[in-house]
């Protein structure tokens, strides 16, 4: 197990190397120039200059690369910000802050939102599929998909909206959705939001149920659930010891890389419930070409998903022993 | 004749599909013995293994019929509760399978896949089923059952796998094991020892066994009476002498032909069975056999395509066939010496 | 002269993007017809914009019937404030704050309907101008004070403007730059701030008389207007902290900031040092300002809808109500009463190319062709904003409304006068190339576009481009393009900033703003002779001569939409109106009611 770690670690930082490569020179690839737009309304060639010398970016492409790799690792001196210790992500181009504390800042709200919406739809997922995997063939079965079906086709910023209007506005049920950092009072904290947990799920939670039904049914198929049945087990005990067992793997592969790529910011969400999170940053990092911002968010959105894809792989091969770690 | 452990009368299995209702077992009577094996031979689709799982109820309720009678030790098991079922499964009656490496959970040791058996029906603690998981090991013939006992399915051998299935079935002595073609994925040699040790077992413990299989040559070895399936029907049963040296049944007569025999001339063709097994949603008319039958022209009026040929069993022997007596005789003979030289 | 000044109404930046993207909505809205305005507007009455006395600049100022002081006004936003750094600001939404926190030397007295006066805000008055409008003097007036009680003095103003020379400060305008050095473009040349203790000869301050003379290259009988800019508040060298002050601004303002957490918060809190004796422009009425970053335009506009809590006393700064719910404020009379609106500073026009498109008989042919009422139906309908006829809009001194090609009579297009023209002018069929930005509205605009253009006998071709690289590629001269969409805002209410650089032919060049390429001497020299008029109406009235006579004889562009943008306002807010010259809530008049 610990070669198999050592080995994906190194594979995971080559592949961080590759993807922060590739997204500077897709940066700059696109037909926009990050000064012009920093620069403001009045750009004459001699501002635009000036801009570029500000941001550190009138160096060949190469050169810039080459910088903030040194300043990921033992840091970099900055002209109008001083020395930026390591892990150095740089500064904003769009407003000067530093992007590492920035990207921290967002962070809380977009593992809230991704840990909380993973509880809502592992739970509605998995149970409804467990029991539609059951009750296969009868009413509850076919309830239980079509309903899981029709909420995962579902538009979060339509849902959103109307669930807002209708719990917030409405029924006054809820507060609006907001973030309160679970450290000052975790009561707040999840009913702020409960909404967009709920909302977030949505989209999540056909693919566990239809997931755990196939997964299961076809475990209960397999012979060593008959030879359990043979040994006089009781249906409760093999559907649980057995049925689960058969079932987990898949499931916990999948939601290792769901949860990465929750980890990575929901865009949709986020917009639509005001919650300031990694997604609604890399939008605007984007729209405001804002190579460091942007660099920082894909490269913690990409790391994201890269140690889940480890983790995932190890828990496999706890839960399924045939599997031997390559 | 002491009363059968394992009595079943006019078993009936019916599963309700899309396509109408198929018949996988159609009116199957015997008896099994303590201390005795029945062997019971045909091909798939025969009913064979639909039988056993009838008679340890693991049939899916929902779309299979149940009909007839089938007693174990006096209780009668198709009407029992689920329930009642539970207790007797793994405890008072055990089954082995074909695939082992399949039939084993991949997730947990055959130690702990022994012992759960053993806890669920005597309740003792973890520890001391542990330790006779790790008896019945030794009893099976696995070396190093102590260290053994924590591995995995999937790091035995094969052979090694079935005995650790033998060893998990037994562990609680029960009195019935029904044996589903054990040894069919296993090559020769450890077939044979498969079978010695079945054998002791049976000494031993005075087991009565059913044992499933399609290879005559394993009937040879282990069987003491012979039960032949077609259709899903019983069309000859006997003791294994009988129903080996003197078959009274075309089908059986096939059987044998088509095995290759060690003795005798290489260069002869195998002789198959001609045809393919009757569908079972859809079973010929009259004797099911007579599709594939090279004596059905032979018997007077025609009969085999329109009546049913009953079974008439006396002193535990009897075919299903409506050859006389005399044309048996004749007809079988030939064949007999056919193979012979 | 070449000022490559960019005052793009469609700005890159994100909060302007985000409220000049004029979504469609098909709301039904039924017709509207002419270019009247829509209900809640108040129809131009003309001379909106005077330049005010002394008397006018004297504080303090006028009381609003009903304020009391008190309490917290709650500011929504999508995104926090680009800028704080005067020097720095040059986007509109930034101003919105900087009215709270800075003063420059002239600035906007605005009434409670929408009329203005420049009037003199750290100044006594709007200036003195030598004869040739290159000398101006201003005068300080006393009592003036910095948040930490230090005398705000000429040298502070002196030192807002020299430090935009400084190479951190790239963002702020650079009008004042040009006129004090005659380099245009090159202001930078020969100077690189005051930090080393360097000053301009150009700029001449007295802390005795307490006057501050600037000696300009050119005349500019304007300058006053220009010094209202933001980019040219005073800024005291002894308070000055260089990058962070873009964080955490000294404030002499009747606000200063208490506390900033970036994208997140702001609050803003009295400034006890702001004297209201010597502001005749403000009133300072709540505690507190406390403004929410990262509330999305449409939750926040749902919000001020549902007004529940605190967004009773909120209001949203700079983000007009969407396109989505423009007929829910329109239709309810309850929220109707808690809105406000009024017209953006500029005008959306397509420019048409004179040096590929000649004839003027084809361009006046453009002109009754286009169709735009369909055009504003896809904005949204008569609420979208008001049929443009002019190069001036009317926030414009001298605004005078004329309709050269019968566009308020037939805003649906005239084809048949089209074809007429083209026949005449031999060109029917003329094939004519439009550009236009790639949005999901000008995708559809294009479409009524396209269609209007056939029927009016031209053979349209329609090519879209990507809208990052738009303005680089229509400011080529030689770009093949016929008829481009464009717009344009002036930085300060007189029509030079409009004229000048789009139909002066010195503003021809890759990276400008002449994209018609228009370049005819009557037009050069009538530039240049307004521009010297001292007295702004009477400038204000030569240049609307100017205006009808380029649009009748040379129909350079065509005139598209004077934009109108919506605001919403919690029940418990007072005095909340429209900020004629950024478009946004005007915060200093708000007050909190009981």
């Amino acid at each position: 197990m610990f070669r198999f770690l050592i080995r994906r670690t190194l594979g995971a930082a080559v592949i961080l190397l590759i993807i922060s490569a590739i997204v500077f020179v897709l940066f700059y690839a696109a037909p926009r120039d990050p000064a012009r737009i920093a620069c403001g309304k009045v750009c004459t060639p001699e501002t635009l200059a000036l801009v570029k010398k500000n941001l550190g970016i009138n160096h060949p492409l190469p050169v810039q690369y080459w910088d903030w790799l040194k300043g990921l690792f033992v840091g970099r001196d900055y002209a109008a910000f001083g020395n930026c210790k390591a892990p150095c992500l740089g500064y904003s181009f769009q407003n000067r802050e530093p992007v590492l504390s920035t990207i921290m800042d967002r962070f809380p709200l977009t593992i809230s939102l991704a840990i909380g919406s993973s509880v809502v739809f592992l739970v509605f997922g998995i149970g409804t599929g467990m029991l539609a995997a059951v009750k296969q063939g009868k009413t509850l079965d076919k309830i239980a998909s079509s309903a899981s079906l029709i909420a995962s086709s579902m538009q979060i910023y339509v849902i959103g909206v109307f669930a807002t209007y209708l719990l917030v506005d409405q029924m006054h049920w809820l507060d609006r959705a907001n973030y309160t950092p679970f450290t000052d009072n975790p009561a707040k904290w999840a009913q702020g939001l409960l909404v967009p947990w709920l909302v977030l799920s949505l989209i999540f939670t056909a693919n566990y149920t239809r997931m755990t039904r196939s997964q299961m049914v076809e475990t209960l198929s397999e012979d060593y659930v008959r030879t359990a049945r043979a040994k006089g087990l009781s249906r409760r005990t093999v559907f649980f010891r057995f049925a689960w067992r058969g079932a987990m793997g898949p499931i916990v592969t999948i939601f290792g890389l769901d949860l990465g790529t929750l980890l990575g910011g929901a865009i949709i969400t986020e917009s639509t419930f005001s919650l300031q999170g990694l997604g609604m940053l890399s939008v605007k990092a984007v729209s405001t070409n804002d190579l460091p911002m942007l660099l920082g968010v894909v490269m913690v959105a990409a790391a994201a998903i890269v140690v889940f894809n480890i983790i995932v792989d190890s828990v496999y091969a706890l839960i399924d022993p045939r599997v031997r770690l390559a | 004749m002491s009363t059968p452990f394992l009595s079943v009368r006019d078993l009936k299995v019916h599963f309700s599909t899309e396509d109408g209702i198929v018949k996988a077992v159609d009116g199957l009577s015997f008896d099994v013995e303590k201390g005795k094996t029945l062997g019971i031979v045909g091909e798939s689709g025969s009913g064979k293994s639909v039988t056993n799982m009838a008679i340890l109820g693991l049939h899916d309720p929902r779309n299979t019929k149940l009909d007839g009678e089938i007693l174990l030790d006096g209780k009668e098991l198709i009407t029992a509760s689920e329930r009642e079922l539970e207790q007797l499964r793994g405890n008072k009656m055990s089954m082995i399978f074909q695939d082992a490496l399949a039939s084993l959970s991949p997730y947990h040791t055959i130690g702990a896949q022994i012992a759960e058996t053993y806890r669920k029906h005597t309740g003792t603690s973890k520890k001391e089923a542990r330790a006779r998981a790790i008896e019945m090991l030794r009893r099976v013939g696995i070396p190093q059952p102590d260290m053994r006992v924590d591995d995995y399915p999937h790091q035995f051998s094969g052979g090694m796998r079935q005995r650790a299935m033998i060893a998990m079935a037994l562990v609680c002595d029960p009195e019935l094991l029904i044996a589903d073609e054990p040894t069919t994925a296993l090559d020769v040699t450890v077939q044979a020892q498969i079978m010695d040790l079945l054998k002791d077992l049976q000494q031993e413990f005075g087991t009565a066994i059913i044992f499933i299989t399609h290879d005559l040559g394993v009937i040879a070895d282990i069987a003491d009476d012979v039960l032949v399936m077609y259709g899903g029907r019983c069309v000859e049963k006997g003791t294994k002498k009988e129903v080996l040296r003197t078959p009274e049944h075309p089908y059986t007569l096939g059987l044998l032909g088509s095995m290759p025999s060690l003795e005798g001339p290489v260069d002869v063709p195998l002789s198959p069975i001609p045809g393919s097994p009757p569908s079972l949603l859809n079973p010929p008319s009259g004797c099911c056999f007579h599709p594939r039958c090279t004596f059905a022209e032979k018997v007077s009026g025609g009969l085999c395509s329109t009546a049913q040929p009953a079974l008439e069993i006396t002193d535990g022997r009897g075919a299903a066939c409506h050859l006389t007596p005399e044309q048996k005789g004749d007809l079988f003979a030939d064949y007999a010496t056919a193979r012979t030289n | 002269m070449s000022l490559s000044r960019r005052n793009f109404v469609i700005a890159t930046s994100v909060a302007a993007a985000g409220s000049t993207l004029l979504s469609a909505c098909s709301s039904g809205d039924s017709g509207g017809g002419s270019g009247s305005p829509s209900d809640g507007a108040t129809a131009y009455t003309g001379a909106k914009v005077t330049v005010g006395t002394k008397e006018d600049s004297t504080g303090p100022a006028p009381e609003i019937a009903g304020a009391k002081k008190g309490g917290t006004i709650y500011g929504l936003a999508p995104d926090d404030f680009s800028h704080l750094d005067p020097q720095r600001i040059y986007y509109a939404y930034n101003s919105t704050v900087a009215l709270l926190l800075h003063r420059c030397l002239t600035s906007y007295k605005i009434d409670s309907s929408g009329k203005q006066k420049l009037v003199g805000d750290l100044a006594t008055d709007t200036g003195t101008a030598s004869a040739d409008n290159k000398t101006w003097t201003f005068t300080l007036k006393e009592g003036l004070k910095w948040e930490d009680g230090s005398e705000l003095t000429v040298e502070d103003v002196r030192h807002g403007i020299e430090r935009s020379w400084a190479s951190f400060i790239t963002e702020g305008a650079n009008y004042a730059q040009s006129a004090l050095t005659g380099k245009g473009g090159k202001w930078r040349e020969g100077y690189e701030g005051p930090y080393k203790g360097k000053h301009l000869d150009s700029i001449v301050t007295d802390k005795a008389k307490r006057t501050i003379t600037f000696k300009l290259a050119e005349s500019k009988p304007d300058f006053n207007f220009t010094l209202a800019m933001h980019s040219y508040a005073a800024v005291s060298p002894k308070l000055d902290t260089k990058e962070k002050y873009d964080k955490k601004p000294a404030a002499c303002g009747p606000y200063k900031i208490k506390a900033h957490t970036t994208d997140k918060s702001m609050v803003l809190i009295r400034n006890k040092n702001w004297d209201p004796a010597t502001d005749s422009i403000r009133n300072a009425y709540p505690d507190t300002f406390e403004f929410d970053f990262g509330i999305e335009t449409l939750d926040s506009v749902d919000r001020l809808i549902a007004d529940q809590g605190k967004d009773q006393y909120a209001v949203s700064i700079y983000k007009g109500v969407p396109a989505e719910r423009i007929q829910k404020v329109l239709t309810d009379p309850a929220l109707k009463k808690r809105s406000f609106n009024g017209l953006l500073t500029g005008v959306y026009y397509y420019a048409i190319n004179t040096k590929r498109v000649t004839d003027l008989k084809v361009r006046q042919a453009l002109n009754h062709a286009w169709p735009l009422q369909q055009i504003r139906q896809i904005y949204g309908g008569p609420s979208a904003g008001d049929f443009a006829t002019s190069i001036m809009s009317p926030d414009l001194i001298g605004y005078k409304k004329y309709d050269a090609y019968g566009k308020l009579t037939k805003p649906q297009g005239d084809p048949a006068k089209s074809k007429a023209l083209l026949k005449e002018a031999g060109k029917l069929g003329m094939k004519v190339v439009y550009a236009y930005p790639q949005d999901p509205t000008y995708d559809k605009t294009k479409v009524v576009i396209e269609n209007a253009l056939k029927a009016a006998g031209f053979t349209p071709i329609i090519k879209p481009v990507d809208s990052t690289s738009y303005y680089d590629q229509i400011q080529q001269i030689d770009n093949s393009y016929d008829v481009m969409w464009f717009g344009w805002s002036p930085d300060w209410p007189t029509a030079y900033t409009v004229v000048q650089p789009l139909f002066d032919g010195g503003a021809i060049g890759n990276g400008m703003n002449n994209i018609s390429q228009t370049d005819i001497s009557w037009i050069n020299d009538g530039i240049k002779k307004n521009a010297v008029v001292a007295d702004q109406a009477k400038a204000g009235a030569a240049w609307s001569a100017l205006d009808e006579r380029i649009m009748k004889e040379v129909a350079p562009i065509i005139p598209e939409t004077f934009s109108r943008r919506y605001y919403v306002f919690g029940s418990k807010v007072g005095g909340a109106q429209f900020d004629p010259n950024f478009s946004a809530t005007l915060l200093y008049k708000t007050f909190v009611k009981a």
